[in-house]
């Protein structure tokens, strides 16, 4: 067959203005339902973002014990730093943590009642994976249930912790199925509107391959058609989206970062992910609109 | 050697329903040939059959010499562009012009443009209709609707030319000036079959007539009447 875009383009736009109605149909259910899928992206990647960030957050503060000798603590330290799971260490010093005590409590009257150095010196360490708390804390008890030679006392939030990371996991799927459900919504909705207006157009089928046009003739100017829409409404909804963005979701961002002091958020965050939620929604806009006229063609096109 | 030949053919719908029962026809080059019988004879399958719309069930059915029953699918547009076929119910586009409508049957099989500006003002005027060029279906006449309906199956120039009650839904007027028409068509050498049940078409004409009952071929006669 030889290809003729004259005839493919001038079908697949004569085709547009003259059933303009289902057209505009198949556009704004594209642009609605992608908006949605991609304004969700934004919100559950946020979310993500802050409970990640809050997850990296948990430390276990390990108190020694004033009587630890220098050997015993870089002996320690060494032996924290070999494990796998941990990101760093710091050694906070009994003159350090006074120090520190004193800045964040300053003009206060506590100061005053404090005589010497009362507070003890401390490993704190971050961890590499943060849902492996509880086992760098047990490490830090012998069999009997009482801590190792040196330490005081091993804090990591004990009771929150746990918590934190059921509720991240529950988040997390949740997320995930509002995703999915959506985005399956999207494509049945879309499906059917390019089916509707195929449907529409049923009679020039039938005489096109009444007067004997090859299947792929038939098909050209609705596949082109489908993806013209599919993409034409994910340019709109990627539009909408980056306005919403812009003056709405970017003030809620900031107002994230200035209190939670979160990094990575889709919109502010330096690694552009709200770029690759708009590629995506464009590059899904067109290949939905393509795919589903492709399928809905199958029910016409059989010889 | 016939244009046509039906060798045996039986057509069964999924339904069960028995439509053909081992006919076998044959029709020559540049005849024209009247299919009668009552509703259900088997008319309207014997047209589909041959542009491949539905599959035989047994028998097979050569058309230029070719068994178009083992045709692969991909060569059934080849088959249909050698056959034109005009309908009761006309099958034009409401939303193009004359014109455009006759225009889109060459369109379809990829001809050039001036194929296409040559041909469609050439078929349109054996029709009759060269003054509409820019017309819309709805504001012809039924017989002017099918006039345009013989211009696209004509306007390729196939060999054949099918009609399945072309004049079903025209009065004595319209029917006379369509049935002219067919005989002009059938006159430069196109082999012409038309399924009908309008005795005065078929006593006036004394064309071949074939007879259908219940799937059976009950009378071929050369230059027959409706009923025998």
């Amino acid at each position: 067959m030889i290809f003729r875009p004259r005839y493919f383009f001038g079908e697949t736009f004569s085709g547009l203005r003259r059933n303009f109605l289902m057209f505009f149909t198949a556009i704004t259910t594209v642009a609605i339902t992608l908006f949605i899928v991609g304004f969700f992206l934004i919100i559950v990647y946020d979310v993500q973002a802050i409970l990640s960030s809050v997850k990296s957050q948990v430390e276990v503060a390990v108190y020694l014990k004033d009587n630890a000798t220098d050997e015993l603590k870089s002996y320690l330290e060494q032996e924290i730093k070999s494990w796998d799971e941990v990101s760093e260490v710091i050694y906070v010093s009994k003159e350090q943590a006074l120090e520190k005590f004193k800045q964040d409590n300053e003009g206060s009257d506590i100061l005053k009642e404090i005589q010497g150095n009362p507070l003890p010196a401390s490993f704190e360490i971050r961890l590499q994976s943060p849902e492996k708390v509880e086992q760098i804390a047990l490490r830090f008890l012998t069999k009997d249930g009482t801590y190792i030679d040196g330490v005081d006392e091993v804090i990591y939030g004990q009771n929150y912790v746990q918590r934190l990371f059921s509720i991240t996991a529950i988040a997390g799927s949740i997320a995930f199925l509002i995703i999915i459900m959506l985005l399956l919504a999207a494509i049945v909705l879309i499906y059917n509107t390019i089916r509707l207006s195929i449907h529409a157009r049923r009679k020039e089928i039938e005489v096109m391959k009444l007067v004997g046009a090859t299947n792929w003739f038939v098909r050209i100017p609705f596949l082109f058609e489908g993806f013209f829409e599919g993409f034409l409404g994910s340019v709109i909804s990627v539009i909408l989206l980056f306005i919403m963005s812009n003056y709405l979701l970017i003030r809620g961002e900031q107002a994230i970062i200035d209190t939670l002091k979160v990094k990575e958020l889709a919109i502010l965050g330096n690694t552009n992910v709200i770029m690759y939620i708009y590629a995506g929604i464009i590059l899904i806009g067109g290949l939905l609109g393509l795919i589903s006229s492709g399928f809905a063609l199958k029910k016409y096109i059989s010889v | 050697m016939n244009m046509i030949e039906f060798r045996n053919v039986s057509k069964v719908y999924e339904d069960k329903t028995v439509a053909l029962k081992n006919i076998n026809i044959g029709i020559k080059k540049g005849e024209f040939v009247f299919l009668v019988g009552p509703s259900g004879s088997g008319k309207s399958t014997i047209i589909k059959l041959l542009i491949r719309e539905i599959p035989v069930s047994g028998g097979a059915i050569f058309v230029a010499g070719r068994n178009i029953c083992n045709l692969k699918n991909s060569r059934v547009p080849q088959l249909r562009r050698n056959i034109g076929s005009v309908f009761q119910d006309f099958k034009l586009l409401p939303n193009k012009t004359v014109f455009d409508n006759v225009a889109f049957a060459l369109e379809v099989i990829g001809k050039p443009a001036y194929v296409i500006k040559l041909q469609v003002p050439q078929v349109l005027k054996l029709v009759g209709l060269e003054h509409k060029l820019k017309s819309f279906p709805h504001q012809l006449s039924a017989g002017e609707q099918q006039r345009v309906s013989i211009a696209r199956a004509f306007v390729n120039r196939p060999p054949i030319l099918l009609a399945d009650e072309p004049t079903g839904n025209l009065d004595p007027v319209n029917t006379e000036g369509i049935m002219k028409l067919l005989s002009r068509i059938n006159l430069i050498g196109t082999t012409v079959a038309m399924a009908t049940h309008d005795k005065n078409i078929v006593n006036s004409m004394r064309r071949r007539v074939i007879e259908l009952e219940e799937g059976e071929v009950i009378r071929d006669q050369k230059r027959g009447v409706y009923g025998s």
